[in-house]
């Protein structure tokens, strides 16, 4: 006889075996951080971008991020947020058109957090580049400190925003590595997921401090450079075949 | 005379406090239902939150922003997700609406926050996620997406 009991422990072992053996066996990359603990200077998070594999008129990384962060336009294109943008560059001497996408390059050296009167923008332990929106007073010093262009702000009152990405006006936002989803676990970016789904894999993340992480293998197998190197900010998102 | 004063408005906000603090039967003055409304315990005693429930959500900012800290417990996100109320087709009313949890004693306190310019006032995701909140957690689909994002 199954009583309510029975039912209940039955489903509830049923359960245990079909969702966290899985979970044993799927052997993950890396360990993941537990959800109690401070992140660490152990991993560093980075990006490879392989321009060569970066399609022209393609915006599938544009499109994934807005839809992770809930970035809504306003027809304003001088000022919407952008997180990640498409650039197309042409060398001068070679004529050769290159297109791929431009983010906050997360550098070790930071302008922006340099520039920040009261350290709202700041640098995590494991690298990530970001704004505290909690003590950021959207004086935008560190949006002209940015060689990159990489960061947008706030003009107006927002409605609809993501559970997972909080955001309003009067603050000053850019990308961050999707550090919600990297903080629960996930081995990718928005970006990136959506770049392999359109059949590209141009962007690969990962812990550029891993030596067998697939962002090192990228980084590894191809020759990459730093955008304005000269400017020795030390960023963590590389280009290949630019 | 200041005094009077002084003491009537404590009065008054002492009152205002009890007339919210229900579920122990008497609904909290919400519309719909929500998860909390079938649950026993916050995430602290209930004491302790109704006096300082801010102090656990100020602890938890920093501790997420600054440190990656993620775990549940104190999380806003979670508040919301067990606070927030369903109408009857299911879909959530926003906290900070008229009449609802979070507003609801602020505006008896006259306390003002502005958390929700930023933060979602209600459970939303990207569609492509898969992670949704809804009201009936006997879905098998819910249950298990629960048990997932748990450990
Ligand atoms: C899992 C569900 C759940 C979560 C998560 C949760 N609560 Fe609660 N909360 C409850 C329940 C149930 C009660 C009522 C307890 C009682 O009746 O004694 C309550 C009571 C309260 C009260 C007192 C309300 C009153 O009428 O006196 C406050 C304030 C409160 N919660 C705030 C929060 C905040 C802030 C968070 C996030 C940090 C939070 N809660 C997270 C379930 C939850
Ligand atoms: C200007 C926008 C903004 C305002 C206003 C704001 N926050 Fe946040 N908040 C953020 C951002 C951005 C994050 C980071 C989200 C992430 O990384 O998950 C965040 C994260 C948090 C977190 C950690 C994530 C979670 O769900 O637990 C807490 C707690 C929090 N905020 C509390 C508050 C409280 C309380 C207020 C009001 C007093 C507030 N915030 C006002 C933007 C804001
Ligand atoms: C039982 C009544 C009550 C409920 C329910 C309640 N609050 Fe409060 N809240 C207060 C009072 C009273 C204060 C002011 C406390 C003080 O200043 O000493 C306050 C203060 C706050 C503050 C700090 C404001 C500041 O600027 O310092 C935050 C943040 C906050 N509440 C968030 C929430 C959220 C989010 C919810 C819903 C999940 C909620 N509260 C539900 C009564 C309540």
């Amino acid at each position: 006889m199954i009583n309510r009991r029975n039912f209940l422990v039955k489903s509830a072992s049923a359960l245990a075996i079909t969702f966290v053996v899985p979970s044993l066996l799927s052997g993950k990359a890396h360990a993941k951080k537990p959800l109690a603990q401070k992140v660490t200077d152990k991993q560093s998070w980075g990006i490879h971008v392989d321009a060569g594999k970066c399609v022209e008129g393609c915006t599938a990384c544009v499109d994934a991020c807005n839809e992770e962060n809930g970035l809504t336009g306003f027809g304003r294109p001088e000022t919407d947020s952008q997180w990640i943008r498409k650039v197309t560059v042409k060398n001068k001497t070679t004529d050769k058109i290159t297109t791929m996408p431009m983010m906050c390059q997360h550098c070790e050296n930071p302008p922006c957090c340099d520039v920040c009167p009261t350290g709202a923008s700041f640098k995590r332990v494991d690298g990530i580049v970001m704004v505290n929106q909690h003590t950021c007073i959207g004086c935008r010093y560190c949006m002209m400190a940015c060689p990159f262009k990489a960061r947008s702000f706030v003009h107006e009152t927002l409605t609809q925003q993501n559970t997972n990405a909080p955001r309003g006006k009067g603050c000053v936002e850019s990308c961050n590595l999707c550090v919600n989803r990297i903080d629960h676990g996930s081995e990718t970016t928005a970006c990136e997921d959506a770049c392999n789904k359109a059949g590209h894999s141009a962007i690969t993340f990962g812990d550029l401090k891993n030596p067998s992480s697939k962002v090192r293998l990228a980084i590894d197998s191809n020759s990459p450079r730093r955008l304005r190197n000269d400017l020795n900010l030390q960023q963590k998102v590389f280009y290949s075949n630019i | 005379m200041k005094h009077l004063k002084i003491s009537f408005l404590i009065f008054i906000l002492s009152v205002g406090i009890q007339n919210v603090s229900s579920h122990d039967g008497s609904p909290h003055v919400t519309t719909g239902k929500s998860k909390a409304d079938s649950q026993e315990a916050c995430v602290e005693p209930t004491e302790l939150m109704r006096k300082e429930h801010y102090m656990f959500l100020l602890h938890q900012r920093d501790e997420t922003v600054i440190d990656g800290v993620r775990t549940k417990k104190h999380s806003f996100a979670n508040c919301i997700d067990c606070h927030v109320s369903y109408d009857e087709q299911g879909k959530a009313i926003p906290i900070n609406a008229e009449g609802q949890f979070c507003q609801e004693c602020h505006v008896k306190t006259a306390t003002n926050i502005t958390c929700f310019s930023c933060h979602a006032a209600e459970p939303r995701f990207p569609q492509h996620s898969g992670m949704t909140s809804k009201m009936n957690s006997n879905d098998i689909n819910e249950l298990v997406k629960h048990i997932n994002n748990d450990k």
